[in-house]
């Protein structure tokens, strides 16, 4: 057991890391380096200042606030807090002062944030066993969302162990230690990390974490980099 | 087959076929769906039938996972669904309005016309009338005169219409030097009007030979469309004129402001001239002409994917005291149903383009307008079929029509 623990906490963190990394890299060069449309896409009536109407559609989906009102606060509510929750995470690296302009504990937003998300991911997967989505959907579309869903799911175990059920064999500073370790090229799995009552939990939430990177630059998620140009080609 | 799709890859295209996330914020946004209610008509769903066969042949995980992305193989089947997605869109892009990221349908179903010609799975029709065009841009000789005398017979209508000073050409055609190059369609409802408006505001116009339908574009196929408009853009420098001006066809008129690159003439839609002419008092037009209630169609490829939206309603304005707006954002306004070749094959589809369509025939009745105006002759045929079909109780006419109509000394 302990060797797979090691596998998933440090070698295939690194693996993930680095298909991500070059993935998106390598999809964004070959995707960008592709000639221009010979004619403008955009549609009318235009409005102006063009990108700052891109970035409107883009963070705020207006579209989705006009057609779909219900789907929209949960896309807004996912979203922000899936920002909240990399910050979060960064948060493991270090004391970034900015992120302390309102003062929190680590992980931000009292568990909240992790019950939100799975919530969300949640909605999105059951509104796509109901038709028309469902037959829209493709399987790439679940496995995404499920495996979204155990990872958020595993990792707001944690946050909500601590601060819900007041469980502290493991806290915010074995975690650190883990992903400084690793940051730093000397990967150290400390053994409160993997002899706690919690420690699979920590696993799961790290393996499919790494399943969720690794499938990141092959898939649609890759709308979180391309939403902002595609606006931009409609605004003109 | 696979080198016709490699041909339509660029950025913009590849953002499209790669972006999706399949969620369904546009269902309601396809006229046919919110008509028919069929799955296959959603926007998504069209897409998809080009996506699977993109993951197929051009993504790795097509090739190593297919069931995860439901990659497909370029079957008959396909090219069936392919026929089946691609002539059923009108290529109105008001999907698009309503695509958090603004995937192009229209841009995706080029890919699927495309792969239809190499497979030679295409509405012939339209490949007939685009080579037809072709043929003529090459051996104009041999239709001028044919063309010059069936010219002769319409200026007889326009200086009833319009009396022409004396010594004045009513339909002046090859003018070298003439500020003013208009591409008709062929049929004298496409001349006569503009010619009086021309004439009444003194323009120093010409008439191309060409007419401005792109039947290579209503096919899909890139090559034979920039041939079609090579033709009028190799008129227009031959010429030396400032301004072409395109009938009233979208299609047509997109083509030429947005695929004709950098020209030293301007490129104008004839709504655009009229207004022009209304706003520096070159023209003068009775506003009690139609007394009964109007209301506008707006051609998708000419609202919504060209940006003439408000010149119509400016001269509409000037037409009648009872202008009904028929919806609150242009953006949303319901395609006809006519467009991207569907009104060309005729009977062939008439009840899909009905059923299709009913959602417009609503709009138009809501407004309680007796007169429909719109500026496109798809629009127009496909609106005159639907007046019948669905009992709409409207006269349908061409904006440039009414202009002519109500023009005054």
């Amino acid at each position: 057991m302990e060797t797979v623990y090691f596998i998933i906490l440090i070698p295939m963190v690194y693996a993930a890391f680095a298909v991500f990394v070059l993935g998106v890299v390598i999809r964004l060069v070959k995707l960008f380096r592709e000639p221009n449309n010979p004619t403008t896409l955009q549609i009318y009536p235009e409005k102006r200042p063009r990108w700052l109407w891109a970035l409107n559609d883009t963070f705020l989906l207006p579209t989705v606030r006009r057609h779909k009102p219900v789907f929209w606060v949960f896309l807004m509510l996912f979203h922000i807090c899936f920002l909240l929750l990399i910050i979060g995470h960064l948060e493991l690296i270090g004391d970034f002062r900015f992120f302390q302009l309102i003062p929190h504990e680590v992980f931000l937003g009292k568990g909240f944030v992790g019950l939100i998300l799975s919530v969300c991911v949640l909605y999105f997967l059951f509104r796509r066993f109901s038709s028309p989505v469902r037959e829209l959907s493709i399987p790439e579309d679940y496995y995404l969302l499920i495996l979204l869903f155990l990872t958020i799911f595993f990792g707001s175990q944690m946050d909500w162990a601590r601060r819900w059920y007041d469980y502290g064999n493991l806290s915010v500073v074995e975690y650190r230690e883990y992903v400084l370790s690793l940051l730093y090229l000397r990967p150290h799995v400390s053994s409160d990390l993997t002899s706690s009552g919690h420690s699979f939990m920590l696993v799961l939430h790290v393996f499919f974490g790494n399943l969720f990177f690794m499938f990141f630059p092959f898939s649609q998620l890759m709308h979180s980099f391309l939403s902002l140009p595609m606006n931009k080609l409609r605004r003109g | 087959m696979l080198k016709l799709f490699q041909s339509k890859l660029n950025e913009a295209m590849r953002l499209y076929l790669e972006t999706c996330t399949r969620c369904g914020i546009c269902t309601e946004a396809c006229h046919v769906y919110a008509s028919m209610g069929q799955i296959k008509y959603i926007s998504a769903y069209r897409h998809e039938i080009v996506r699977r066969i993109y993951k197929k042949y051009f993504k790795g995980r097509g090739k190593l996972w297919p069931s995860v992305g439901e990659s497909k193989e370029l079957s008959e089947r396909a090219l069936e669904e392919l026929y089946e997605a691609a002539y059923s869109c009108t290529g109105c892009r008001r999907c698009m309005v309503y695509c958090p990221f603004g995937i192009d349908t229209q841009m995706l179903m080029s890919i699927a016309k495309l792969l239809l010609i190499g497979a030679h799975a295409e509405p012939e029709i339209l490949t007939l009338l685009a080579d037809t065009s072709i043929e003529k841009g090459k051996s104009l000789e041999l239709f001028k005169e044919g063309f010059l005398t069936g010219i002769k017979n319409l200026e007889a209508q326009v200086v009833e219409k319009w009396k022409i000073e004396a010594g004045e050409k009513a339909i002046p055609v090859d003018v070298e030097g003439a500020d003013l190059l208009y591409v008709a369609l062929a049929g004298a409802h496409s001349i006569v009007p503009a010619a009086a408006v021309f004439n009444a505001a003194g323009e120093n116009w010409t008439l191309s030979f060409f007419e401005a339908v792109n039947f290579g574009a209503f096919v899909g196929d890139p090559t034979k469309t920039k041939l079609i408009l090579d033709r009028i853009l190799d008129e227009a420098k031959r010429l030396k004129v400032k301004e072409v001006c395109i009938c009233e066809c979208g299609t047509a008129y997109r083509l030429m402001k947005q695929l004709s690159g950098n020209q030293t003439f301007r490129v104008s839609s004839i709504t655009e001239v009229h207004a022009r002419y209304l706003r520096e008092g070159r023209i003068k037009v009775d506003k009690s002409k139609f007394k009964e209630p109007v209301t506008y169609h707006d051609p998708c490829q000419l609202a919504r994917n060209a940006g003439v939206i408000d010149e119509p309603r400016y001269i509409l304005k000037h037409l009648t005291h009872d202008y009904r707006e028929m919806s609150p954002d242009p953006r949303y306004n319901w395609c006809c149903g006519g467009g991207g070749g569907l009104v060309v094959l005729g009977e062939e589809n008439l009840d899909f383009r009905m059923k299709s369509a009913r959602v417009k025939a609503e709009q138009v009745k809501e407004t309680g307008a007796k007169i429909l105006a719109t500026a496109c002759e798809n629009c127009h045929t496909q609106l005159g079929n639907l007046n019948s079909h669905y009992d709409m109780g409207v006269e349908v006419k061409f904006l440039s029509s009414m202009v002519a109509d109500a023009l005054v000394r």
